[in-house]
């Protein structure tokens, strides 16, 4: 009996041992990149740091000159609210609409799906030159295309009022990847329900209403999630317009303030952050805003299943 | 079969970044390799110039091997210091930052190297003193200086019956409208003078070079932003805001994006898209490499009508020099800056070369310098007592930053309160420098 | 893949003529609408292609169609810019995080989906949160410790943590494994083979369409990387990544937007070949990744 327990926890030590040599990898990158970060930020979020001379303890004050001196730090909030609040709606509109489109198709599927999922490819670096090129105000294909039609095209990336839609149109452009999961998840629709709905006199309205739309609705709250996540990091695309656009200025010596280009109006939060922790070298105040953000995107990411549970719930139910 | 298929994207992968490791550079044993950071863009003919000079020092000096790096910009300075990966000589076009160059000590104090040497710094004009060193700590000497005045096209001035360079701004306003040329359907074609902050500007921008042609001050004796209260800033930026509502800002903004690079050979004042354009005494040699046609004249900017006798003054830059934190081979580094800034030859032929100004006092009346009548234009300008830099503090360039945001935003209309606009830039310039003096730029 | 789900059901019984043609001319408004956005979703890339064959003057010009096409761009960039130096990073860091992804996340899968351990979920719980957390939040001390390793300036700060597991790889990959039928393992174990055995083998085998999907995916991340690589390798131009060659190459060397449009595509070019060599892969993952989500 000794030993046959002794043979099982020998059995079950070798499992544990199996588990931890599986799993070391993971643990190794989760402790040294994530979890120890995330303690050091919250360290050095009470600090001033440059990386010149070490961190030195400063309380709150980085708290305080964030959320009450910082004239910055509102508008980049607002700008990101602003980006996913738009962009996320129309991405999904957009994937869906095309996804339909394309299901419904009677030739050339395969087709349509290529072209659609291509923009979706293009680098984010590469396909944001392009469009600021297509975008450019003066000799930009856009607005020359417009200007044939005798209409005059707005500034796109130069102006503040339009470089946010801007910005959204290429979002929109690269909707593949969400299309072509709404693609497959509307394939995935039982027949049979389209069936009894249509002998129930529902048209193609109603079916769409009542059938597709509660049948692939946790997909869309999928690509929801999806979208605020990402536009919580949005970095790249508004870090380069604002980059070219402006390039019309200065030697490649000297950048003028150009992050957030035109009027800060693309000055997202991740870029305001990047601004003070590697422009600025504010290595402390930078982990207060990162601080911000982690518990925003906690609180986002919450919110929204907590709140869309209850709708996809309902969906469910009319199943 | 399928194992294989593994190993050879295994195998693929190892022999890429093998390769990719073999063409990265390799320190050699021998002389100390010396690694030069500077701003000139390789793609312009300044890059090559100071490639060529450095050669010389290289080929004189077989101890060391200096490796030039060109389009190097102060953000990437900083990155490579705090990132422990800085060079032996870093230079930069924006002296402004040589305040939190020194404060950070970024940039090491010079003055060790400077008394073992002897060098006395009033070898350099005073201008270039002053922007080098912050707090009385020296961490940067001048290598080569600019000023800034008025390029004109000849040909559309002739055309437009012109025959003198504007002096006042009331002028300069004037000739603009007069030389500007439209489309049939409305757009600008040909445009006088496009005072817009932040086209075809470095840092820093327009509105803070003609500061200095308006007589607006930065600060007064304490050391405490005056923009709100100088009247002086409120007349220049409506006299720049009026000028561009009579082009109309969305007119003036579509037909600037349109223009080719600034530092390329499709620039608009080159090509006969600008009529006049304030811009620094680099443009002479620019135009020389790349349109030595071009019937243009030089001139000092024109003034504020109330400020006749600052007409001939002009706004001081330059680029500044210095050895980063952690260097490696201090000693090294010190002698070829030494070298750079000191040596009355090499300046001459640089300046000769790219058309900056030399910056030691024996340089400036060098008889290596070639004569050049638009050059000389500068030359004076530079030798002139009044003209000036915009303020060393210990935030560096960043309380133009907020400036520059704030006139953008003016200018294009967005707005409306001048002056409260200006007083709330003094608020937050004065926030910072508070900051900086509990001894950091932002918390 | 079927098409026209909504429709073909009820082909069995032939619809009166009023229905066939309403039907009809729905399906032609469809494919009109469809092909309208389609030419609006290529257009981009015409426009590029088109400028990126025009000569330096034309390209500051209002003119869409080059005249005459300018073929030799393509040789100018070369010399333009160090795009070999780039193309070769850019396969270093892409090969070696790639592989580092497969050889980590692999065990860490299995190890998460077939093998039953106290504090499974909870792991798997971390694992999700992780990958939902914006990168953002922990850059700054994890740039901090690169800098003391005196690694920021190469690539190794991008590539070093794809070898300690990735949270999208392990993730997609569990799922997958979770879909293999148990009895094939316990074959395998009753043939004696060790659990290593069994993922190196069976799973393996069978988690090959999810193994490419996760590569793919691994590679394409890479190559679009921009915001690790600016923060790493951005004062280094000889480390530059395409993506970081690019963003600059206008910039840096002044040239006007024919030039650019044509290192755009040539940066494009290859994710666009890589899709159409593995256009099913591609699409599988993508599903995957969303269907199982």
């Amino acid at each position: 009996m000794t030993d046959r327990r002794r043979a099982r926890r020998k059995a079950a030590w070798r499992r544990r041992r199996l588990v931890l040599l599986l799993m070391s990898p993971w643990l190794v990158g989760f402790s040294v990149f994530f979890g120890y970060p995330l303690a050091m930020s919250v360290y050095l979020s009470f600090t001033h740091y440059d990386l010149l001379s070490s961190p030195r303890w400063i309380g709150f004050a980085n708290y305080q000159y964030l959320f009450h001196t910082d004239q910055q730090i509102w508008p980049a909030v607002s700008n990101t609210l602003w980006m996913i609040g738009v962009a996320v709606p129309l991405q999904v509109l957009f994937a869906f609409g095309i996804a339909l489109m394309v299901s419904r198709a009677r030739s050339g599927v395969g087709i349509f799906r290529t072209i659609f999922y291509l923009p979706a490819l293009a680098p984010p670096v590469a396909a944001t030159l392009g469009f600021v090129y297509l975008l450019n105000p003066a000799t930009g294909p856009v607005n020359v295309t417009l200007s044939h039609l005798g209409i005059q095209g707005p500034l796109w990336f130069q102006s503040p009022q339009w470089a946010k839609p801007s910005l959204v149109l290429l979002a929109v452009w690269g909707v593949g990847n969400t299309m072509i999961i709404f693609l497959a998840a509307i394939h995935d629709v039982p027949r049979h329900l389209y069936e009894s709905a249509e002998l129930d006199g529902a048209g193609p309205w109603q079916r769409l209403r009542w059938v597709t739309l509660p049948s692939i609705s946790p997909i869309i709250l999928f690509a929801v999630v999806l979208g605020v996540i990402q536009g919580l990091q949005y970095f790249t695309q508004a870090y380069v317009a604002a980059n070219v656009a402006s390039g019309q200025a200065s030697q490649a010596g000297d950048l003028p303030a150009n992050l957030g280009y035109p009027e800060g109006s693309t000055l997202f939060y991740p870029i305001l952050l990047y601004q003070h922790g590697f422009r600025y070298f504010n290595m402390g105040y930078a982990s207060a805003m990162a601080m911000l953000l982690l518990a925003v995107s906690f609180l986002v990411t919450l919110v929204i299943i907590v709140n869309s549970r209850r709708w996809v719930h309902y969906a469910g139910a009319a199943r | 079969m399928r194992r294989m298929r593994i190993a050879v994207v295994v195998a693929a992968a190892l022999a890429l970044a093998a390769a990719a490791a073999a063409a990265a550079p390799k320190g050699k044993a021998g002389p100390t390799k010396l690694t030069v950071w500077v701003g000139w863009s390789s793609a312009t003919h300044e890059l090559k110039s100071f490639k060529s000079l450095v050669a010389e020092y290289d080929a004189k000096h077989s101890e060391v091997q200096v490796d030039v790096v060109g389009n190097i910009n102060d953000d990437k300075i900083l990155a490579a210091i705090r990132g422990g990966n800085a060079p032996d000589v870093v230079s930069s076009f924006t002296p402004s930052n040589v305040g939190s160059f020194c404060t950070s000590g970024a940039w090491i104090d010079l003055a060790p190297y400077l008394n073992k040497d002897h060098i006395n710094v009033d070898i350099f004009p005073k201008a270039t003193q002053y922007y080098t060193q912050y707090a009385g700590k020296r961490c940067a000497l001048p290598l080569l200086a600019d000023t800034f005045g008025l390029y004109y096209n000849r040909t559309l001035f002739k055309k437009a019956g012109l025959t003198r360079p504007p002096k006042t701004m009331s002028e300069l306003a004037a000739y603009a409208k007069k030389l500007t040329q439209k489309n049939a359907d409305g757009s600008l074609k040909v445009v006088g003078y496009t005072p817009f902050s932040g086209f075809y500007d470095g840092a820093p921008v327009k509105a803070i070079r003609n500061a200095q042609s308006w007589a607006a001050q930065f600060m007064d004796a304490k050391g405490h932003s005056i923009l709100g209260s100088d009247p002086a800033w409120a007349k220049a930026l409506k006299w720049q805001k009026n000028l561009i509502d009579w082009y109309g800002y969305s007119k003036l903004v579509r037909f600037q994006a349109g223009l080719g690079d600034e530092f390329s050979a499709s620039n608009a004042f080159e090509l006969g898209k600008l009529a006049m354009a304030e811009d620094g005494e680099w443009r002479v040699a620019f135009i020389q490499n790349e349109h030595p046609g071009l019937q243009y004249g030089t001139a000092p900017m024109p003034v504020a009508d109330d400020h006749p006798q600052l007409y001939g003054s002009g706004y001081i830059n330059g680029t500044i020099i210095g050895i980063p934190k952690g260097v490696k081979h201090g000693d090294q580094a010190w002698a070829l800056v030494k070298y750079l800034t000191t040596n009355s030859h090499f300046l001459a032929q640089f300046s000769n070369e790219i058309r900056n100004v030399p910056t030691t006092k024996a340089s400036l009346t060098s008889p290596e310098i070639k004569p050049d009548p638009h050059f000389a234009t500068f030359l004076k300008i530079f030798g002139n007592p009044k003209s000036t830099t915009s303020p060393i503090t210990a935030v560096g360039a960043a309380y133009q930053d907020l400036i520059e945001n704030f006139v953008v935003k003016y200018q294009a209309g967005h707005a409306k309160d001048l002056v409260g606009g200006l007083k709330n830039v003094d608020k937050q310039i004065d926030a910072q420098l508070a900051q900086a003096k509990k001894g950091g730029r932002v918390p | 893949m079927t098409t026209a789900a909504a429709t073909a059901p009820l082909a069995r019984r032939k619809p009166p003529l009023a229905v066939r043609r309403r039907r009809f001319l729905v399906a032609v408004a469809n494919h009109s609408l469809l092909i309208a956005v389609a030419v609006l979703f290529l257009a981009p890339f015409a426009f590029i292609a088109l400028t990126a064959l025009m000569s330096t003057n034309q390209a500051l010009s209002s003119h869409l169609w080059p005249q005459p096409f300018r073929w030799s761009n393509f040789v100018d960039v070369w010399s333009k810019a160090p795009l070999l130096r780039w193309a070769l990073n850019t396969a270093m860091y892409s090969g070696l995080a790639t592989l580092g992804v497969l050889v980590s996340s692999i065990p860490v899968a299995y190890a998460l989906s077939r093998l039953r351990w106290r504090g499974r979920d909870a792991v798997f719980l971390v694992v999700l949160v992780a990958l939902m957390l914006p990168p953002q939040v922990s850059v700054i001390p994890v740039y901090v410790l690169w800098a003391k390793l005196h690694l920021v300036g190469t690539l190794w700060p991008l590539i070093i943590p794809s070898w300690l597991g990735d949270a999208f790889s392990i993730f997609l990959l569990r799922q997958f494994f979770l879909t293999i039928p148990e009895e094939y393992l316990d074959a395998a174990r009753v043939d004696g083979c060790g659990e290593l055995r069994i993922l190196t083998t069976v799973v393996l085998r069978l988690a090959k369409p999810a193994i490419a999907a996760v590569a793919l995916f691994s590679i394409l991340y890479t190559f679009n990387d921009y915001f690790l690589p600016l923060l790493y390798v951005g004062e280094s131009p000889h480390h530059w990544v395409a993506s970081i060659g690019l963003s600059q190459f206008r910039s840096l060397h002044q040239v006007q937007w024919n030039l650019t449009m044509a290192a755009t595509l040539l940066v494009m070019a290859p994710v666009i070949v890589l899709f159409f060599l593995a256009q099913k892969a591609f699409v599988e993952g993508v599903t995957l990744t969303g269907v199982k989500g």
